[in-house]
Formats: structure tokens, C-alpha cells, sequence
């Protein structure tokens, strides 16, 4: 009697036991990568250096210990995987050229959610050419990121990029210069084109809105406010004010003690910030981030269409500009 | 004895059923089914999904016993949860080498437990310590596991140094919430009435080593120690025993002696029950953070307000009315005595307010408990089909209107036992109204709960 | 004991408990107030609404703005079954009719951490009768008590 009683309560203590080891073997599988998401103050990613080969699909089995979290690939245009806690959530990756990847998260988790990227290292033999990479703008200009570029002369209404294009035969030829554009401040823009043409000053702020519009590719409105709402808004604003949810508690930005605490990122409501900021320099602070504020460096996140709809997108803080068909 | 309370039905006149309770068989599976269970919780614990809502440990701790203790196995059963507890069983099995069959004596140097510690102290101790973690406890599956295998090894090594179920009975943090409800539970183990002087020293001195939970079986009158373990029914005079159905009053409705830290303990769960609602219930985020950042300096905040209130406000008050109830009803008893039996009589507020405050969380949280079932350590499993069942609350409208008459019948049968025991301490006829203080104190605690719960 | 004992000693309880449950949820309907535009906005963070409380009148056409500012949170409103969720700095508006009367809950609806199934805050549409009525009924159970005849003839 006293026997039948061990063993039954060995029995039953080993197969509670044998239920996770035995269950971990059957789900268990071998090509699969468990990828853990925690905020970054919980550790981040479980794993930061994600290895494959060329040609050999990646698979990723991911899941989060706290909140919601989500994966995407940079520069890339994979749709990002929702991660949420406790859920399991898969997704393949193939790679055809080595390099190195990031990856990142792209639901806020919190004020240091930006920490939360990872790098996939592909290894193997290239199989064609890479294309040779340009510098940016900035760098080819040498731009000074972080000095004051405080517009003097302002609009006294917001330009209109519509207005202009009902003149459309009379629009000066610096206007489809591309690097013209890129290269200058909106506010340097409107200098040039006073200089040269007799208008009102309102109808010249109207052919600078004109000229940048020109810049986008189709689509850049929509693509540049996605990225906005999801990357930037939560500090910069859904206004652009700069008192997002992650900085109002910052103290305002001050170009005097730049980079001794982290402050709240400029105003874009103030027409003196952004049309004094050419797209060239608005498309250096994207990459390369930092500023004093603690943003996050974006160069090796967006693409360099997706910065150029993001720096538009910015303008339309200060001005009417249309979606291209 | 009280007419009203005189109520009893000896289930045990039933041979088949006393064949079935004094068998130690159908009591073992069960706890070897619990132990399991208990093991399988450490293990999704330490191994499981750390979020809490998709672990088994929590849930099933926290939502599925934790509830059915309080809605069913306590408030009908007693200590029936301690009669099929596992946590002594390691133990137990080391103090004295068998599991269903008694006999002879492994590791136990058999002390008796302190003199000085007989009694709640450390179980109302223990309670405040897991009401101060519980925001942590109840939503972090490791803290859980932890709890749980410190249970074990304190359960263990108590056994092996202390007679008999010394944890059981007075250390076991729930043991001093269970047993202490447990006055009100319609299920008790007795003498059989009219038993001789002799019959009387035979139950006594029958048990070679005495009644598990160191009573005297044949002098049993109280619930609050007795686990319900049976073992005395198992005895060559156990048909001197029974277990009764009884009503809820029984026992409450006679007069009995209340030890001073009954009455604190008593108060304590009151305003833990209190605290419990406001931080699980309640609007209030910041409250709730202080509860979960133990060792932060807004959690030591939570943690005094805490004990202050429970063990040093609610006992204070309750001192305060029955001095007034002293004077005003011109009682020779001292204070102590009123305080104490003025506690005792709040028992009821007590029992229903932790059932009042486990409808409003259990039902809302309920739901959670089906993916855990597929998925119990959270690893992405589907054993049942329940594993990617959305949470929804259910009885949403019920809940409020059951949370309302629970506290109500709580606050009549809390009432009807201060005046009864008033009367016992002879304020009596036109002099009733001296009660009033007592009665204001039980109504402050329930229109506290309504406020909490529904208000 | 015989069954009419029984079905006697339950009586009581019983009545009670029918009468209990009448006075709490009879329906009452109290005169209309003037409906108007109530607009909240609720900041979400770990684990907290704030504000926690919402006060309006039944039929008033209530707007909420809920905006998370840490992770992502989300909104459940206890029997309208309404429901929204909002990423930080991303304000989401739920936009509603109140005609039910009471007091409701609403609860995180994304988990969003260890105590996201106790973040929760109420909205409170018209007066809460259940509460009111549960106040009378506690008074009246108390002046129940003591209007009874001598309970116990025991002296200790």
C-alpha cells in the first residue's frame, strides 16, 4: 500500500516534469531563431547580432516579455510584425547580398525605444555589383548640423504651392534645379527668386512651396507622414511643437548649452525653423540625429527616398504642399 | 447554548460515507493531484513565460485557487483546502516516513512549538508581508514560484525540527486567514455529543501521536485549528468523532473566547481586504505603481500606509467604540474582552468583504485563465484549442448587484453578532443603543468596500 | 429535521434576498438632463488613466481622446463595448452616445506590462443609483438588526 503511494507521487511529480521537456521537443524547432522583445530598460532585444548566409532563409520565432513591441527590417519594405506579449509571432528572412542589416522596433516602448535595433550579419559570396553609395548631400556640402539656422525673413501667410502652379508658365527655371533646392534654405530660396523676378513677396514664398513640391516622388505625402506618425511624432508632436509625449518634460532646446542636457526638439510650428533649414541639412539631422535633443540616428534605418518624403513632409508644417498623382 | 445555532447534521452517520473519509486513499490521491499541480506551478514559474496573463503559476495561483478558496472551499468548506493542502506533504513524509499508512518516525527531533508563538502573530505577519508584494506576487510568475518553494522549505523544515503540522497551524500565512473564517464555514469536526468522561480520554489518548494539527479531538470546539485532516475519524475510537453540516452561525452565534491576536488579525484582513480593493480595483495608477516598485521609496510609503492602517487604524477605532461602549453601557468587563469580542463579531464583514472583493476581480479576469490552459508556461502551445481565446469580462452587470448584497448580508450578520455579544456583556433592553459605536464602526466598513468596489 | 422546517429557516433569507435584489435593481427613471458635448482627454501611461474618473450625464455625446505616453495602451469600456487603442504620441478618439446609465469600468486593452489587467478607470453616467441604493439598503439592514428582539440571553 505505502509503495503504490510513492510510486503514484513519483509518477505524477515526473509527468508534470516530463510535460515541459517533452513538450519542448516536439514544438521544438531547429532552423528556428527565438527572438525575445523587451523594452530597452528590460534588456531589448534578446539577441543584438542576428547570423546567416545568402540565400538561406532566416527563420525568426519572436515574442515579447512586457508590452507591445513590433519587428521591421530597415530599409527594406517588409511590412513590420507585430510582437505582443506572451504571443508568438514568425516571419522569414532571405538575404541575396551579405552585409550587414538592421533591424529595429516600430512601436514605441517607451522614451528609449529608439535603442531597440539589431543587426543581421549575412555572410557569403556577393552576387552582383553593389551599387556604389553616394554621400549625402550634407556631407558633399559640408554642413554644420548643429549651428542656429534661424530664418529672418517670414511669410506673413503660409505659401501655397497651388497658387503658384496656376502660373505655372511663368515659374523661373532655378526652381527645377534640384540640387538648387536641396542645397538652400527655403528662406535663401525666396532671396534668389526676389531678386531675379518682380512678384509680391507672397507670390514668391508661393513658387519656393512650388519648387519643393516639385521634389517629391509620387506618393512622398503619404510616405512622409507614415514615417512621421511612427517614427518621429512621439517626440516632435502630432502639432510638430516639439512637446511630444517622450520630451515635454525636457527643457526647450537651447543652442547655447547644445549637447549638455537633453531638451526638447525645435518647434516646427515656428516659421523661423524650418524655413531657414535647407532640405540638405533637415536630411542631415535624419541621418546622422543627435542635435543636444538625444534624437535617434536614422541613416541606417530609412532609406534615402524615405528621408527625402520625410524632410517634405516637414515643410508641410509651414506650408500648403500637394500629393503627386 | 443559543437556540438559533443549534442546527447540526452528523454526516457521518452514513457508513459509506465515513467508510470513504476514514479510508486515507481518496484524501491522498487528491493531495498527490495538488502536489502535482504545486510542482507543475514552480516549474511554470522559473521556466515559463515571464508575462504574467499568459503563465500558469499566476493564473492559476492567483485567479483559479485563489478565488475558488475564497468563493467555495472557505466560505462552505472551512479548512476543507488545508485538508488536501500539499505544502506539508514533503514534511511529512520526512517527519515520520509514510504517506497513507501510519507508522514509525524518520527526521524529527518532535520539539513542541514556542510557547510564546502560540498563537496568529506570525501568521498575520506572513499575510501583510504577501498583501505588501502582492501588485509583484500576483503579476510576476517567478516572484510566485519563489513564494511557493520558500513555503515548501520552511514547511519542511519545520516538520523535521517541530511536532507534528506545527506550519500548518502556526506559521502558514494562509493558514491564519483560512482558519479564521473558517469559525463561520457550515462544515466542522466533533465529538459525537454526549460522549463519556471516558470515551472522552479514549479519543485522546488514542492517536499514538496525537491529533496532526495538536488538538485534543475530543475537546474540539472551535474550527480555527482543526484541518479538517480526519486523521482523528481514522482512530479506533473514531466513531466517536463526526463530521457535522452546521449553519453558518453555529459558531459565531455562541459566545467564544478571542485571543488579542485574533482581533488584530481579524482587523488586519479587514483592512488588507480594503487595501487589496483599492489597488485592483480602483482608478488610481499611482497607487498601483507603489504597490508593484517594491523597495522604492513611494512602495514604503504604500507599505506603512499599509500596516498602519490594518494592524494600527482599524484596531485603534475599533478600540475607541467599544471604550464607548464600556461607558456608556456601564460594562465591568475590561476592555481587552470588549475589544476582542468586538472583533470577533466583525468576522462576517470580513469573510463576505474578501468575497465581495473576489467577484469583482474574478469574473473580469477569468478569461485569461483559457489560453493558460492550452499554453501553461507561455511558450506558444495549443494543447486544448483555448489558446488564443481573446480575454472578455463576464457578468459584468450581475457582478455589482451580487458585490452589493454580499457586503450588505455581511454588515446584518456582522450587526446581529456585535449586539448579540453587546447583550452577552450585558448592554441590554433600552441600553441596546450603546452598541451604536460598533455598529457605526461595521457600517463605515461596508459603505468603505461599497465605495471601493462599486462607488 | 422535516422539510416545512427546512423550506421555514429558508423563508427568510430568501425574502430578503428577493427584496434585496428589487431595491438595487428596480428602475427608477429620474427626470432627463439636458444632453451636451463632454470631451476627455486621457492620458494612458503604466499603469494609469488619467484622469481616472469620467462624469457625464446619460444621453450627453461624449468624445474621448486617448493618448499614451510610454507604450502602447489601449481603451475597453465595460458594457458599451467600446474600444480603441493608441500608440504613444498617436491620440485616438473614441466617440459615443452615453445611454447607459451606471458605472463603468474601463480597462487597458493592449497588454502593456505586469499590472496591465488592473489598469483600469470608471465612467460614471448619471448619478450612481446602485451605489445610492446600496448606501439605504446597508442603513436599512443595520436598522433591521437592531429593531429585532433580544438576540441573545446569555450573560459572559
Amino acid at each position: 500500500m505505502e509503495k503504490l503511494a510513492k510510486i503514484l507521487v513519483v509518477v505524477l511529480i515526473l509527468l508534470v516534469a516530463a510535460v515541459p521537456l517533452l513538450g519542448q521537443q516536439i514544438i521544438a524547432q531547429p532552423e528556428t531563431i527565438e527572438l525575445r522583445a523587451r523594452m530597452p530598460e528590460n534588456g531589448g532585444w534578446s539577441q543584438e547580432f542576428i547570423y546567416g548566409l545568402v540565400n538561406v532563409p532566416i527563420k525568426l520565432r519572436m515574442t515579447s516579455d512586457d508590452v507591445v513591441h513590433s519587428f521591421a527590417l530597415a530599409q527594406s519594405s517588409l511590412p513590420s510584425v507585430e510582437i505582443f506579449p506572451g504571443k508568438f509571432s514568425e516571419t522569414e528572412l532571405v538575404f541575396d547580398q551579405p552585409g550587414e542589416y538592421t533591424f529595429y522596433c516600430t512601436r514605441w516602448c517607451g522614451a528609449n525605444h529608439w535603442r531597440m535595433r539589431g543587426t543581421i550579419v549575412i555572410e557569403g559570396p556577393a552576387s552582383s555589383d553593389q551599387p556604389t553609395s553616394v554621400p549625402p548631400l550634407f556631407l558633399q556640402l559640408g554642413l554644420d548640423l548643429d549651428a542656429p539656422h534661424f530664418a529672418r525673413v517670414i511669410p506673413s501667410n503660409r505659401p501655397e504651392s497651388a497658387r503658384a502652379s496656376e502660373r505655372t508658365n511663368a515659374l523661373p527655371d532655378g526652381l527645377t534645379d534640384g540640387e538648387n533646392i536641396w542645397s538652400k534654405s527655403p528662406e535663401a530660396l525666396w532671396k534668389d527668386l526676389k531678386a531675379d523676378e518682380d512678384l509680391d513677396d507672397q507670390s514668391v514664398w508661393d513658387m519656393v512651396a512650388w519648387g519643393l513640391n516639385q521634389q517629391g516622388s509620387s506618393g512622398w505625402m503619404g510616405q512622409g507622414r507614415e514615417l512621421y506618425t511612427q517614427n518621429c511624432l512621439a517626440c516632435h508632436s502630432e502639432s510638430g511643437r516639439g512637446d511630444g509625449v517622450m520630451v515635454r518634460d525636457l527643457p526647450p532646446m537651447n543652442h547655447d548649452k547644445m549637447g549638455s542636457e537633453a531638451t526638447r526638439p525645435p518647434d516646427f510650428s515656428d516659421p523661423a525653423v524650418l524655413l531657414g533649414a535647407s532640405p540638405a541639412l533637415l536630411e542631415g539631422k535624419i541621418i546622422r540625429g543627435g542635435m543636444g535633443t538625444g534624437m535617434p540616428y536614422w541613416g541606417n534605418i530609412f532609406t534615402s527616398e524615405q528621408i527625402r518624403s520625410l524632410v517634405l513632409y516637414l515643410y508641410s508644417f509651414q506650408m500648403e504642399l500637394e500629393e503627386r498623382p | 447554548m443559543e437556540k438559533a445555532a443549534l442546527y447540526h447534521f452528523d454526516l457521518t452517520r452514513y457508513a459509506w460515507l465515513r467508510r470513504l473519509l476514514t479510508s486515507r486513499w481518496p484524501q491522498f490521491i487528491l493531495r498527490a493531484i495538488t502536489l502535482a499541480g504545486f510542482v507543475l506551478v514552480i516549474l511554470t514559474g522559473f521556466i515559463g513565460s515571464p508575462v504574467g496573463s499568459r503563465n500558469f503559476a499566476v493564473m492559476f495561483v492567483w485567479i483559479a485557487w485563489w478565488s475558488a478558496l475564497k468563493l467555495i472551499m472557505l466560505p462552505f468548506g472551512g479548512r476543507a483546502w488545508c485538508s488536501i493542502c500539499p505544502i506539508p506533504m514533503p514534511g511529512e513524509w520526512l517527519q515520520q516516513g509514510w504517506l497513507v499508512k501510519p507508522g514509525g518516525k524518520m527526521f524529527n527531533l518532535g520539539l513542541r512549538w514556542p510557547r510564546r508563538l502560540r498563537n496568529t502573530w506570525l501568521q498575520s505577519a506572513g499575510f501583510a508581508a504577501i498583501g505588501l508584494f502582492s501588485a509583484l506576487t500576483l503579476t510576476t510568475p517567478v516572484v510566485t514560484a519563489w513564494i511557493f518553494v520558500g513555503l515548501i522549505v520552511v514547511a519542511v523544515a519545520v516538520s523535521v525540527i517541530f511536532e507534528q503540522r506545527s506550519f500548518c497551524r502556526y506559521l502558514c500565512p494562509m493558514g491564519g486567514f483560512i482558519g479564521l473564517y473558517a469559525t463561520m464555514a457550515p462544515l466542522e469536526l466533533r465529538p459525537q455529543p454526549g460522549l463519556t468522561p471516558v470515551e472522552k480520554g479514549a479519543a485522546a489518548r488514542e492517536w499514538p501521536r496525537g491529533c496532526p494539527w495538536i488538538n485534543n479531538p475530543a475537546a474540539l470546539k472551535a474550527n480555527a485549528n482543526c484541518g479538517l485532516c480526519l486523521e482523528c475519524l481514522r482512530t479506533e475510537s473514531g466513531a466517536n468523532m463526526a463530521l457535522n453540516v452546521r449553519s453558518f452561525d453555529a459558531e459565531l452565534g455562541q459566545p467564544g473566547a478571542f485571543r488579542l491576536d485574533e482581533a488584530f488579525l481579524s482587523l488586519g484582513l479587514l483592512g488588507s481586504v480594503m487595501i487589496y480593493s483599492a489597488v485592483f480595483q480602483g482608478p488610481w495608477g499611482a497607487l498601483k505603481n507603489a504597490a508593484l516598485n517594491a523597495g522604492s521609496g513611494a512602495w514604503w510609503s504604500f507599505a506603512a500606509f499599509f500596516l498602519l492602517a490594518s494592524f494600527g487604524l482599524l484596531p485603534a477605532l475599533l478600540a475607541g467604540a467599544s471604550a464607548l461602549v464600556r461607558r456608556t453601557g456601564n460594562l465591568a468587563q475590561p476592555l481587552q474582552m470588549v475589544f476582542t469580542l468586538f472583533s470577533r463579531a466583525l468576522l462576517p464583514l470580513g469573510l463576505l468583504s474578501w468575497i465581495a472583493f473576489t467577484v469583482s476581480f474574478a469574473f473580469g479576469k477569468l478569461a485569461y485563465l483559457w489560453p493558460v490552459l492550452s499554453d501553461p508556461f507561455g511558450w506558444g502551445w495549443n494543447l486544448f484549442g483555448t489558446a488564443s481565446v481573446e480575454w472578455q469580462p463576464y457578468l459584468l452587470s450581475a457582478t455589482p448587484v451580487i458585490e452589493t448584497v454580499l457586503l450588505v448580508t455581511g454588515l446584518i450578520w456582522s450587526g446581529r453578532t456585535i449586539l448579540k455579544t453587546a447583550e452577552q456583556l450585558g448592554v441590554r433592553g433600552e441600553r441596546r443603543w450603546a452598541a451604536a459605536p460598533v455598529l457605526l464602526f461595521a457600517l463605515a466598513g461596508t459603505l468603505t468596500m461599497l465605495w471601493l468596489l462599486i462607488g | 429535521m422535516t422539510l416545512p422546517k427546512f423550506i421555514s429557516i429558508l423563508a427568510k433569507p430568501i425574502l430578503g434576498l428577493t427584496l434585496a435584489v428589487l431595491a438595487l435593481t428596480a428602475p427608477l427613471s429620474l427626470p432627463p438632463t439636458q444632453p451636451v458635448e463632454r470631451y476627455f482627454r486621457i492620458e494612458a501611461s503604466q499603469f494609469a488613466y488619467s484622469p481616472g474618473v469620467l462624469q457625464v450625464n446619460p444621453g450627453d455625446q461624449v468624445t474621448i481622446d486617448l493618448v499614451a505616453t510610454d507604450v502602447v495602451h489601449g481603451i475597453y469600456i465595460d458594457n458599451y463595448e467600446l474600444q480603441a487603442s493608441a500608440d504613444p504620441g498617436q491620440t485616438a478618439r473614441l466617440t459615443f452616445t452615453a445611454d447607459q446609465a451606471g458605472l463603468f469600468r474601463f480597462r487597458c486593452l493592449v497588454p502593456c506590462g505586469q499590472l496591465h489587467p488592473f489598469m483600469l478607470g470608471k465612467l460614471q453616467v448619471g448619478p450612481n443609483q446602485l451605489f445610492l441604493r446600496a448606501v439605504l439598503l446597508s442603513l436599512a439592514g443595520l436598522l433591521l438588526v437592531l429593531w429585532k428582539k433580544p438576540l441573545s440571553t446569555i450573560s459572559i
